[in-house]
């Protein structure tokens, strides 16, 4: 019988030494660690700003199954605002990185009339745009272009750097095999990009997010989750329904840096880097 | 006479004069031949390599292939780099056909004509293998096969194993003499072992320390494959060896 129960204690010894158990073992600790501090605070400290985590959890169960009362929209009809705003803005960043990074990095000419304007702009945190772009593209446009010009400059950088270090043995390569300049670029220094691309996106999708919610805290028509939050915490005092709106973000973030992580990996694993 | 080389010289600019790399050197090639340039290190062997490649310029002087000038890099001449400089996004059958793929050749022929130069240097098997999953022996193996695939005049190979381990190095050059022997093209290789070019050579051509020029000219008659340890081998390869260390202690 003890024979047995020794045997049992190593399996789960020899459980916990698998990285992915260990790991998959202390975020589940992490988080209930975080939940139960959390739910201590509320009760202690007594305000109404924090709710308690269930409080929070009903609010955003709530928010997803009912039309908010004062906003008219379900929490989905808020996802999707702020998801159309940040695709489209990440389109329009993508559409003028791409070619202006590789043109940056291969030409130049291009390079040396591109890069003063680039870096007089670079410095310019993208939400100090948002009065100039709500009256210039006005409320469907405005909080678009804050995330262009978040998301653009990580892009660029990263294009433009991938260009620069192309490795000159495979350009060398290349003209001995009989590339012409156009093939060197299609066939050596696009390929060698990408990589460096996938970077820019990632880093790119983590700035766009933090732009579209402060975006839309500043000014957006037609809901979104930064304007969610605002109201419903500074309009509506419902501080259950702000922090619904908080877990939303974080999840969505969460999830579009995991799908980012994955897509980079196969993407390296494909351009033959380990 | 496939390769003339009449003449070449070659200057870097240097703040206010010149540094003279490459002085004097003339050299005919027939075809069929297997040179070897054999110099120390910083001794220009590479870039009289890079000039007949076409991916650097002469400052004075002409290189004939078949008779006809050359002007910057062309397919008539295939190169083998010491760094493999294999496309890491291409896999083996990618890399090898990428010269056929630039001549907008389709992909039907094209794999019908690299199949042959795959098998030649022995990696069947390993079409769809990445360079990072191949050990610095194959990545060669590519590198070589991707050079013939595009049928050059002639072969150009800069250190192609300097980059390998010693066992692995033997073996690819008894691979090249097979190789070659079998696709009887004219090769240029450069190297700075002495081993590796008595091993290899019709014809070594030792070069000076800086300016280098052509210091001797050895024919080697031996038949193949050659014996290291043979007493004829040691011998010259001792005399060759004082001759580079002498140069080296000039230099200094």
């Amino acid at each position: 019988m003890s024979e047995g129960k020794v045997d049992r204690l190593d399996d789960v010894k020899e459980l916990l030494k698998k990285p992915l158990i260990k790991n998959a073992i202390m975020t589940v600790i992490s988080l209930g660690m975080f939940i139960m501090t959390w739910w201590a605070v509320s009760i202690l400290a007594n305000l109404v700003y924090i709710p308690t985590p269930w409080e929070a959890l009903d609010a955003l169960v709530r928010s997803f199954v009912e039309v908010d009362p004062n906003l008219g929209i379900t929490m989905w009809q808020n996802i999707y605002a702020s998801l159309r705003r940040f695709i489209l803005g990440f389109l329009l960043a993508l559409a003028l990185a791409i070619p202006l990074g590789l043109a940056m990095g291969y030409s130049k000419i291009f390079e040396l009339l591109a890069k003063p304007v680039v870096e007089v702009f670079r410095p310019i945190p993208p939400i100090a745009w948002v009065p100039l772009f709500i009256l210039v593209f006005a409320y469907f446009w405005g909080p678009i272009m804050v995330i262009f010009v978040g998301v653009l400059f990580p892009l660029l950088s990263n294009i433009y750097f991938g260009v620069k270090s192309v490795d000159p043995i495979l350009v060398d390569a290349a003209k001995t095999q009989g590339a012409s300049r156009l093939q060197i670029f299609t066939k050596v220094v696009f390929p060698y990009t990408i990589p460096f691309l996938m970077t820019g996106i990632r880093i790119g999708m983590g700035i766009g997010w933090m732009c579209i919610v402060a975006a839309e805290m500043i000014g957006v028509q037609g809901g979104g989750l930064g304007y969610y939050i605002l109201t419903q915490a500074l309009t509506l005092g419902l501080y259950d329904k702000m922090f619904a709106g908080l877990i939303v973000v974080a999840i969505l973030g969460l999830l579009t840096t995991g799908i980012m992580q994955y897509l980079e990996n196969v993407t390296n694993r494909r351009m033959g880097i380990r | 006479m496939i390769l003339e080389i009449k003449d070449l010289m070659k200057s870097f600019p240097k703040k206010k004069d010149e540094m003279l790399a490459i002085a004097d050197f003339d050299l005919d090639v027939e075809e069929g031949e297997f040179v070897c340039i054999l110099g120390p290190s910083g001794c220009g062997k590479t870039t009289i390599l890079r000039i007949i490649a076409g991916l650097e310029s002469q400052t004075r002087g002409k290189i004939l292939l078949n008779g006809k000038e050359i002007s910057g890099p062309g397919s008539d001449r295939g190169m083998v780099f010491q760094e493999f400089a294999l496309f890491p996004w291409r896999t083996v059958r990618r890399n090898v056909e990428f010269g056929l793929e630039l001549k907008g050749i389709p992909p039907e022929e094209r794999r019908e004509r690299t199949q042959k130069f795959i098998e030649l240097v022995g990696l069947n098997g390993f079409e769809d293998y990445h360079p990072y999953q191949l050990s610095g022996g194959m990545k060669q193996r590519v590198g070589i096969a991707r050079a013939l695939a595009n049928q050059p005049a002639i072969l150009l190979m800069d250190e192609p194993f300097g980059a390998l381990d010693a066992q692995t190095r033997n073996l690819m050059q008894k691979e090249l003499l097979r190789i070659w022997s079998e696709t009887k093209k004219t090769v240029i290789f450069v190297t700075h072992s002495v081993d590796e070019a008595l091993y290899l050579a019709d014809r070594i051509v030792v070069m000076t320390a800086r300016p280098s020029s052509i210091g001797q000219i050895y024919e080697i008659k031996w038949p193949r494959p050659r014996d290291r340890a043979s007493p004829e081998f040691a011998a010259l390869r001792k005399q060759i060896l004082a001759q580079l260390e002498s140069m080296v202690k000039m230099d200094e």
